[in-house]
């Protein structure tokens, strides 16, 4: 069974955004294969400009990202069934893991009763949780790296 | 799918091979007649493998790709570093991971156990989103590099709470190359006998 745990490529990517009256608002995040995190986070509210931040990380960071995605089981998923993107917004998850790669799109969700009486809320929720997951990964470590701390 | 604006990208969409995929393997592909095309940012350009492709981001492949590298083009802040080999250091100190945390972990815990390498100048130890546990990582950082360096050494493959915790750098100079990449060693094929001497 080739579930490419750790071995063979890994790479992942999620975005969600949307158009608006504060422009394209967006945020995005990408590990790559080479171990590189990118970040970025849109906004033109306020005339507030592009926040973009990059790092490398070590094996052992995308090793532990691996395992997140892997213990979701999210690629066993599919999101044919998923509320497509609309005037509300879009996400994206993409990821390669080992000879599999997913390429899901939906609409923003705003909470736990958008997942409920969709036509997939078992896949749904998976993607939901899988998604705040990485966030709370991704912001620690981007934060972590960048970020001095109030006094 | 030419976009001129793209600068400073690891990769070059248009020179590289785009890997097209090989469909006729029999993998499942829900982009019925569009063979989905692999950017060799994914792949690092040396993998050739077909994947398996799921989902309806393959639908549009040109339009959203091009819609990526505009968002992904441009600069990217990061901490100047030569690039090399080696962990980085952060805005004010030394991150390292730990792995393999327990579920029902604390704060305290981490403190505990890692307190005694130096000052714990941050801490994140997250939750798992759905369950309220602890997810099983946590980021701490160390002012200086030998408290860091000493807690890797110290820590990595022991026990906290009855699991097996791994420790590691979290950030590295550069990027890493993968296993199965073939290495040249810098010598080359040259004889490592010594030189004649006349």
């Amino acid at each position: 069974m080739a579930d490419g745990e750790f071995n063979g490529e890994f790479y992942l990517r999620y975005y969600v955004g949307h158009k608006g009256k504060f422009g394209h608002e967006f945020l995005e995040f990408e590990f790559r294969p080479d171990g590189k995190l990118r970040y970025a986070n849109n906004s033109n509210y306020k005339n507030d400009t592009m926040i973009r931040k990059e790092v490398f990380l070590t094996p052992a960071v995308l090793r532990e990202c691996r395992r997140i995605v892997n213990d979701s089981e999210i690629m066993k998923e599919d999101d044919n069934n998923w509320p497509e993107p609309d005037r509300v917004g879009r996400q994206e998850l993409e990821i390669v893991m080992g000879n599999e790669h997913i390429s899901f799109t939906t609409s923003k969700i705003g909470s736990l009763m958008d997942v409920q009486t969709s036509k997939d809320p078992e896949g749904l929720r998976i993607f939901y949780y899988l998604v705040q997951d990485l966030k709370c990964f991704v912001f620690s470590l981007i934060s972590l790296h960048f970020k001095i701390k109030p006094i | 799918m030419a976009n001129a604006e793209v600068e400073a990208v690891d990769f070059e969409p248009d020179d590289d091979d785009l890997m097209d995929e090989d469909v006729g393997d029999g993998s499942p592909s829900r982009a019925a007649a569009t063979i989905p095309r692999l950017k060799s940012a994914i792949t690092g350009g040396g993998s050739s493998t077909p994947k398996k492709t799921k989902g309806r981001g393959f639908r549009d492949e040109a339009a959203a790709e091009a819609d990526r590298n505009a968002r992904m083009a441009g600069r990217f802040d990061s901490l100047d570093s030569d690039g090399g080999p080696g962990p980085e250091r952060s805005i004010e100190g030394w991150i390292v991971l730990v792995t393999g945390v327990h579920e029902e972990a604390q704060e305290d815990d981490l403190q505990n156990a890692f307190g005694e390498y130096g000052e714990i100048k941050n801490l994140h130890l997250n939750l798992d989103r759905r369950t309220g546990f602890v997810k099983g990582y946590g980021l701490i950082e160390f002012e200086k590099f030998d408290e860091a360096q000493q807690a890797i050494n110290e820590m990595d493959g022991t026990e906290l709470l009855t699991q097996t915790i791994n420790v590691d750098w979290a950030f590295s100079k550069g990027p890493f190359r993968r296993r199965n990449m073939r290495r040249r060693s810098p010598r080359g094929h040259r004889s490592r006998s010594p030189r004649r001497r006349f």
